[in-house]
């Protein structure tokens, strides 16, 4: 159980091997009974994205966004006990009505950015959403721990063979 | 960084999630772990090194053994934490899917009095 709980951990931290990187990191995903060009409307202004973003009992009482690739956005989520949770990021790519991929800050948070990408498919006139998140801070270092450790190899390699 | 970056980057490691797994059936001397991994001995403390700097480990003092032992509450923070995560869009979904519902419901609504009062000069 802990075993397939890592694993799917493992996952979400986008340390999947590449032949499962397709769906690397957290995936959710549900079909929506409206038109493509109604629900990719819904992620795009604040009037729409106060109404729904975030769990049950919460409010958007701040929403300022620049929807469009390049542009940045700055949102507070309130909670039913008060606590407002701020988080900022940047919109890295946007082609309408089909895909918004954007970076995100929690500023209460980690501090490591999200990247979430969210795609919008036609199924008969239905739409699906799919959301995918990964924490590219946490591949890199991984990457990085993998490198690092490499070189230490081949200079140790290197100091043994110079005696 | 946070420790929860730090335990992030511990848990980024194949190897290292096949030692948290293995250690969840119980402790395990050093030697004891590497044996699985086609991995020599200073590799693996490497890895055990990093675990008990993100705190997911402890080693005991046993100088022989230093046996390793997972930290349970350290793991169970990171799967809540990604867990969150899920839940947040489980829950967004569901608002939006209402929401959706709310918004062509009106449209509806708002181009039928049209059609009655169409209707009715027909007459």
């Amino acid at each position: 159980m802990l075993g397939q709980n890592l694993e799917k951990l493992g996952e979400y931290l986008g340390a999947t091997p590449a032949a499962r990187a397709p769906e690397r990191g957290m995936v959710v995903t549900r079909v929506f009974d409206a038109p493509r060009q109604v629900v990719f409307e819904a992620w795009t202004r604040p009037e729409h994205l106060a109404r729904w973003w975030g769990p049950k009992a919460f409010t958007l009482p701040s929403c300022d966004v620049d929807f469009r690739t390049g542009g940045a956005y700055r949102m507070v989520m309130r909670g039913p006990d008060g606590t407002e949770y701020p988080f900022h990021g940047v919109y890295r790519e946007i082609v309408p009505p089909s895909r918004i991929e954007f970076s995100a800050v929690i500023e209460s948070g980690p501090g490591a950015a999200v990247l979430t990408v969210v795609t919008f498919d036609d199924e008969g006139g239905k739409t699906r959403v799919t959301v995918r998140q990964t924490i590219p801070a946490l591949e890199e270092a991984a990457r990085g721990q993998r490198q690092g450790w490499t070189e230490s190899l081949e200079k140790l390699a290197e100091h043994v063979a110079a005696r | 960084m946070t420790s929860l970056d730090a335990t992030f980057s511990a848990l980024a490691d194949p190897t290292r999630r096949a030692i948290l797994a293995r250690l969840a059936s119980g402790e395990a001397s050093v030697n004891e772990l590497a044996r699985p991994f086609d991995v020599s001995l200073p590799a693996i403390s490497k890895h055990l090194k990093v675990l008990e700097r993100a705190g997911l480990i402890v080693r005991g003092r046993d100088a022989q053994r230093r046996p390793c032992r997972l930290v349970a509450s350290q793991l169970k923070a990171v799967s809540d934490w990604a867990e969150q995560y899920r839940r947040f869009w489980e829950e967004s979904f569901d608002r939006l899917d209402e929401y959706l519902r709310e918004l062509q419901a009106t449209e509806a609504k708002s181009r039928a009095p049209k059609e009655r009062a169409h209707g009715s000069r027909k007459r």
